[in-house]
Formats: structure tokens, sequence, C-alpha cells
């Protein structure tokens, strides 16, 4: 990492978030899901927000998602990121909702509803997140 | 699918129903300060805002200090200090936020564990360069969301807001130009409001030509960020009567939490607060015997614009899928339908976290607006719904 490289903004690292981060370092994201219930969870937590189960197991992810809203940054807040620069809420098939960028090309009108797949991006600090990609 | 406490018909708490009333408002000279903060002065801390703000409330009620037994402080005050600072040791203290200072206050007075209550807030988030947006923003430690979606560069509440008008502009076919009627709308009223930081009127166009901060959301659908104080005194309401001769009532009180899905932003991306809101509505109504046709003025909660068309479907203002049609044909500015942020809100007047709003309620209430009052105002309506807790309260005469 080169000196002026920015940084990627940390994590929120919880007791409950770290397995999830290192499995998106290692490119197969996994979520806890509830081995009573079946409910995914995000973000991790101590339990099944569905039915308080205490017993998750960690589970990789489809990678498939639906976009439901996204933003345009036009101001900068974070040396990582200049403007003008995306960022999307996707409703994971497993159910859940969460916060990425869409990476290439974005959609000619509305994204809302457009399917997209997960992939991971090495940021130039080497952090690696979890973003996604039209699969249509 | 959530799990929801009560029905929504059950009538809250009617023993609360004109149980308090407002007998004293005071805040700072936030225009005067904000001229300073600008030229690089620190006129004062949040304890003197917050001081100079009870001082102003005692005065406007007549009551000695001595009077005083409850304190509540606002958020961005530490309660014993506060309680130093004006030296008042009370028989019962509390720390809450605007909406629920005045709720607070009324529980305490209901239930005798305080006669007269002072709800007092200071805010120095201007001169001190507080941050909304960014790693370490504000609020972080009681909102997860806040902070949790940073390391995808999605920070700052105007984000939040933009992520959920563009599902909710996708959802009900609203347009931003019908959005902008809102920022105009309450331009409007500040420009008949000297205590208004933002005074100049615009124009549709003048809102569409300015820049997105996050899009789809434009500059003037954020709030402003300057310091000041804000205090109210409550009394128990026989009490009320014989310290003043307009006493302004609660006549109404409705809660309702979106906790689910809240760190993922779903109750905001995917019900748009609505059931929480219809809730909240529901229960203030009935305790009030009154409905959303029975207000004079609605006074919302408006960190961003956004919050008005949610609140005018939540709380029965228009049909559900109708808050762009209904800001646009109807109008809530001056000569229009429904008077909201009469003072000109957070948009315009001054951000005091909805803490000035309750002033404007009650200057309503007591026919004191000038200019902008509205006519023969008999009951004020004051939603909050910061992050899917919706909050309803019926102010009346």
């Amino acid at each position: 990492m080169e000196a002026d490289t920015a940084r990627t903004p940390s994590p929120v690292l919880g007791l409950y978030d770290r397995p999830m981060w290192d499995s998106i370092r290692d490119r197969a994201m996994r979520l806890q899901r509830c081995r009573g219930c079946g409910t995914w969870q995000y973000p991790p937590g101590p339990g099944c927000t569905a039915c308080l189960s205490e017993d998750l197991e960690w589970t990789p992810v489809s990678g498939k998602a639906t976009i439901i809203s996204w933003v345009i940054f036009h101001r900068q807040y974070l040396a990582a990121y200049p403007a003008p620069y995306n960022a999307i809420a996707v409703r994971l098939e497993e159910g859940p909702v969460m916060i990425s960028n869409l990476e290439g090309s974005p959609p000619e009108r509305s994204w809302i509803g457009r399917k997209v797949r997960l992939v991971y991006t090495e940021m130039p600090d080497g952090a690696v997140l979890p973003r996604f990609t039209l699969r249509d | 699918m959530s799990v929801t406490a009560g029905a929504a018909t059950s009538g809250g708490t009617p023993r609360l129903r004109r149980a308090a009333a407002v007998v004293g408002i005071g805040h700072t000279d936030w225009v005067r300060d904000w001229t300073r903060a600008r030229a690089g002065e620190k006129p004062a801390d949040s304890y003197g805002y917050a001081m100079q703000a009870f001082s102003a409330a005692l005065r406007d009620s007549g009551l000695k200090r001595e009077a005083i037994d409850g304190l509540i402080a606002g958020p961005t005050t530490a309660y014993e200090r506060l309680g130093e600072v004006l030296g008042i040791n009370p028989r019962w203290g509390d720390q809450a936020d605007a909406v629920l200072s005045v709720v607070q206050a009324c529980t305490a007075i209901e239930s005798g564990l305080a006669e007269v209550v002072a709800i007092v807030y200071g805010n120095d988030q201007r001169t001190a360069g507080t941050q909304y947006g960014g790693p370490q923003a504000m609020g972080g430690d009681a909102f997860l969301s806040y902070v949790y979606h940073s390391p995808w560069g999605l920070t700052s509440q105007g984000a939040l807001y933009a992520l959920t008008f563009q599902a909710y502009k996708h959802a009900r076919g609203m347009t931003e130009a019908e959005l902008g009627e809102v920022a105009v709308a309450q331009r409007g009223w500040s420009s008949m409001n000297p205590n208004a930081i933002m005074r100049k009127r615009i124009t549709v166009e003048d809102y569409m030509a300015s820049n997105y901060v996050c899009e789809p959301l434009h500059l003037f659908d954020y709030c402003l960020i300057n310091d000041g104080g804000v205090a109210m005194i409550i009394a128990e309401a026989e009490r009320a009567k014989q310290i003043c001769a307009n006493p302004v009532f609660i006549e109404g009180i409705g809660r309702s939490d979106l906790n689910r899905g809240a760190t993922s932003l779903e109750p905001r991306l995917t019900e748009f607060y609505l059931p929480a809101q219809q809730q909240a509505a529901a229960r203030s109504y009935a305790m009030a015997g009154a409905g959303p046709e029975d207000m004079d003025v609605l006074q919302v909660y408006d960190s961003f614009s956004v919050h008005v068309p949610l609140a005018l479907e939540g709380y029965g203002y228009c049909p559900v899928g109708e808050a762009g049609k209904f800001l646009r044909e109807q109008g809530v500015g001056p000569g229009g339908r429904l008077p909201t942020n009469t003072s000109g809100g957070h948009l315009s007047e001054t951000y005091m976290q909805g803490w000035a709003h309750q002033l404007e309620c009650v200057r309503q209430l007591r026919g004191t607006c000038g200019e902008r009052q509205v006519q023969d105002c008999r009951r004020v309506h004051y939603t909050s719904d910061v992050a899917g807790k919706a909050v309803s309260l019926i102010y009346g005469r």
C-alpha cells in the first residue's frame, strides 16, 4: 500500500462481523443462516432475528440479487470515494437487503428491479469489498 | 410480516389527553449567531445556548426558577451538567429528544412525579463542526445504519433519504419537481419569519437548477446546520391555567417503531415508514378525538424534505401514492390547503432537531405568528419519523 493511497473506510467489526469479512477476503461471502427456521441474517448478529435461536451456521450466498434503490453521490465525503460514485441497495436472493456499489456500466434507465450478481473488488489499499454487476 | 405491539385502532393512553400544557417557550437568536458563526466567532457552547433558551422560556412563562420541579435535557448536553448550569435540583429528571421530551414531561406530570417540567436543548453543532457524514458520523452509536455502510461509501443521513426517495418515487410515480414543492413552500413560510435563517423565496425552477448533493436529492432538500437552543416549560393542566391565559395543551400522543431490518434500511426502502406512521397516527387521533381533517397546521420533522410526502401519506392527509399530486395541486405553503412547517422548518428556519417545531406549534395556537399566522388555529399536528421511529403529537388550545 502506497503512502498516498486512500484508505477504504473500515467496516464496523462487532463480535459477529469478522467471520463475514474473512469470507469476503476469501471471495466466497458467507452469512449466518438459522439452523432452526432457515432465515438468513444481515448484518451478522448474536442470533436469529426471526426466531431468536442462537444456532446459526455460516453459509455461502448465491451471489444473486436485485437492485431496490440507488443513488449517485455528487459530493465527496470520504478519501477513498471521489465523486461521482454510486451506492445501491440490493435484495439478496436469500432475503436480506444489503448496501453496496454497482460496478461496470450502469443501466440506461431505472436501476430498480435490475438483476445483479456478486463480484469481489480489490480496492487500491488492498481491502476487498463485495460489490455487484448487472446480470442481464 | 412484522410483529407489532397493540392493534392500530387502540387509543393509546387517554389519561394523557390534556393532562399537561405548555406555559412558556424560549429560543436563542440563531439568525444573529449564524452570522457570527460564519464570521468565525463561537457565540456559546451547547450549554450556553441551552441556558439562553431556558431563561427566555422562564421569562415567557412568568415563573420563578424555583417553580421548576422536573428537568429534561436534550440529547446534545449531559443531563447533570445542564442541571448544574441552570441551577436546578429537580425531583424528577430525564434525557430525551424533542418529541419524546414532550411525551416524558406529560407522563411525569400525569403520574404526579413532577408538576412543572422544563425541557431544554442546546446545540453548537455548527461551530463545533459536528459531522453527520463520514466514518465518525454523529448518531452512529444509536443508529448502526449511520455507520455500517461506510466501506461502500454510503454515508451521511442525506444519502439514506436519497436512497429512500429513489425507491419511493419509483413505487409511487412521484417526480423530483413535486418534491421540490416542499422546499419552495417552506421558503414561502420562512420569508414571513424574522427568526428564519434562510428567507429568500425560491421557485421550483430554482430547485431543479440547484446541484445534487446525493442524487436524487438537491441542495434545497437538505436541512441547515446551525447553532442554537430551545426550551419549553410544561405544567400540569390546572396549574397551567393559573400560570397563563393561553396554555397550549397536549391532546394526543402516538408512537410506533420500526426496528426490524433497520440497519439494512428496509423500513425506509420498502415500506417508507408507512406502517409506523399509520399506527402512531391512529393512536394519537384516538386520544385527541380528532382526525387529520381537524388539524389546522402540520409540523413535520424535516431533516430532509422527503419526510413531508412520507408524512402526508402516513398520517392520512392524502391517499397513499398521492403525496406528489397533493404537494402540486393542494399545496403546503402560504395559501395552500395544508399549512406545513410554517416557520420554514429545518430546511429554512433553523435546524434544532425538532425542538423549534414545538415552539411553532405553540405560537400558531397562541396566535402570535404575525404575517404567517394561520387564522383561527385550533389544532396543530407534529410528526416525527426519524429512522422509522414514528411519533405523533397533537397540540390544542
